[in-house]
């Protein structure tokens, strides 16, 4: 059995809510501390809505959710109007780095894609 | 005279003589004691038509007489401000008007009121164990610690991390009473230029930091610039770790709505 959840929806804001709300069950299937699980919970709302709001109108974006056994990954994805891969040196990248381990940005033609990594912050013996 | 209550169908005599009161009231120095005489006369007037909307929210909790008298609000606001040369019709200048304020109303305080009691008190909770379980291990507790500590299942558990996000926040959060802000304004500001530095669109979210509440703006800087964690600035500010975490949210969405429209 996969461990793998996946939701796709409409580009529109109205949906970014169900992303959020599947990314902190996610996060709470991951172990993680509730002070991570909302730190997901807000990339999650950051990463989303970034997408949304350069998608192409009636776009599909989609949020697969992988339990990576120390934590969590999470890969947003959907077309956008330039295709361009988000620039590291906005505000939006900064609070996305600041939120999860790590983050990174692809495109292959106009589908754009964000990954976000996320590492239980639990000691092993805890 | 007005129209019988319960009769938003007017004849040409009384739009006539509605139109004949708006004109006059329009052209009336604020401080003319007729002017509020006026003022009351067109209210009277027009509360079927505050009665018509309001009742399209019955059934959602709020007490008739509460949505109609919010709904006046409106309509003593679009009276005050329409301009009879516009050639619109009153009751179409002022029905948003009006169903804005009940609107407003039921974004303000029925959402907060609606949280299930159960919900806000398993709310209440989860908060409370939260912020002790981080002093006692040292890190904020999983879901599944929670649901254990408090008995109950890891599903209620985000349900209740969850109406957080999902209802307006009055009836969680305690009163934004701040206690003196720990640094000074100055400091913060200072901080908000050294931390935008390296942000090229710093130009447009400068304005959007310095606009905020002095605590917010704290907030911002410590988990976004300085990467403290939730539970750290939670100790920091003095306030519980899932404040933190819906202040956050809440900003971050407000200074995300503000990068967009700038």
């Amino acid at each position: 059995m996969s461990d793998d959840v996946t939701l796709s929806f409409p580009a529109d804001t109205a949906n970014v809510r169900l992303a959020r709300t599947i990314a902190a069950a996610m996060a709470a299937r991951a172990d993680l501390p509730v002070d991570q699980l909302e730190d997901v919970r807000l990339a999650v709302d950051e990463a989303v809505s970034q997408l949304v709001g350069d998608a192409e109108s009636s776009t599909i974006i989609t949020c697969v959710f992988t339990l990576t056994g120390d934590g969590l990954e999470i890969i947003v994805s959907g077309h956008t109007r330039t295709g361009a891969v988000p620039s590291t040196g906005t505000f939006s990248w900064t609070v996305l780095s600041a939120l999860v381990d790590s983050v990174s940005a692809s495109s292959a033609g106009r589908r754009v894609t964000l990954t976000l990594r996320v590492v239980r912050h639990i000691p092993v013996d805890a | 005279m007005s129209p019988a209550p319960g009769q938003p169908r007017w004849g040409d005599e009384q739009r006539a003589h509605e139109k004949d009161l708006l004109r006059r009231f329009a052209t009336l120095d604020p401080d003319d004691p007729e002017r509020s005489r006026l003022r009351e006369d067109l209210v009277l007037m027009h509360l079927p038509l505050v009665r018509h909307l309001a009742r399209r929210y019955r059934e959602r909790g709020e007490a008739f007489e509460d949505l109609v008298q919010v709904g006046t609000v409106g309509l003593i606001k679009a009276v005050d401000r329409f301009d009879p040369d516009r050639g619109t019709e009153f009751s179409t200048y002022a029905t948003p008007t009006i169903l804005g304020e009940i609107k407003r109303h039921f974004r303000d305080r029925t959402w907060a009121i609606k949280v299930p009691r159960r919900l806000q008190e398993l709310n209440a909770s989860v908060a409370a164990a939260t912020d002790s379980m981080t002093q006692s291990l040292g890190r904020a507790p999983t879901v599944r610690e929670l649901a254990q500590e408090l008995d109950v299942s890891e599903d209620e558990v985000l349900d209740a991390l969850e109406a957080r996000h999902a209802y307006a926040t009055s009836s969680f959060d305690p009163a934004d009473d701040d206690d003196a802000p720990a640094r000074s304004l100055a400091d913060s500001l200072g901080e908000v230029d050294e931390a935008l530095a390296a942000v090229e669109d710093r130009e447009s979210l400068r304005p959007l930091l310095e606009a905020l509440p002095e605590r917010e703006r704290r907030l911002i800087l410590l988990r976004f610039f300085q990467n403290k964690s939730q539970s750290q600035i939670a100790d920091e500010l003095g306030i519980s770790q899932m404040h933190v975490s819906r202040l956050l949210a809440r900003t971050l969405s407000q200074l995300r709505e503000g990068l967009t429209a700038a």
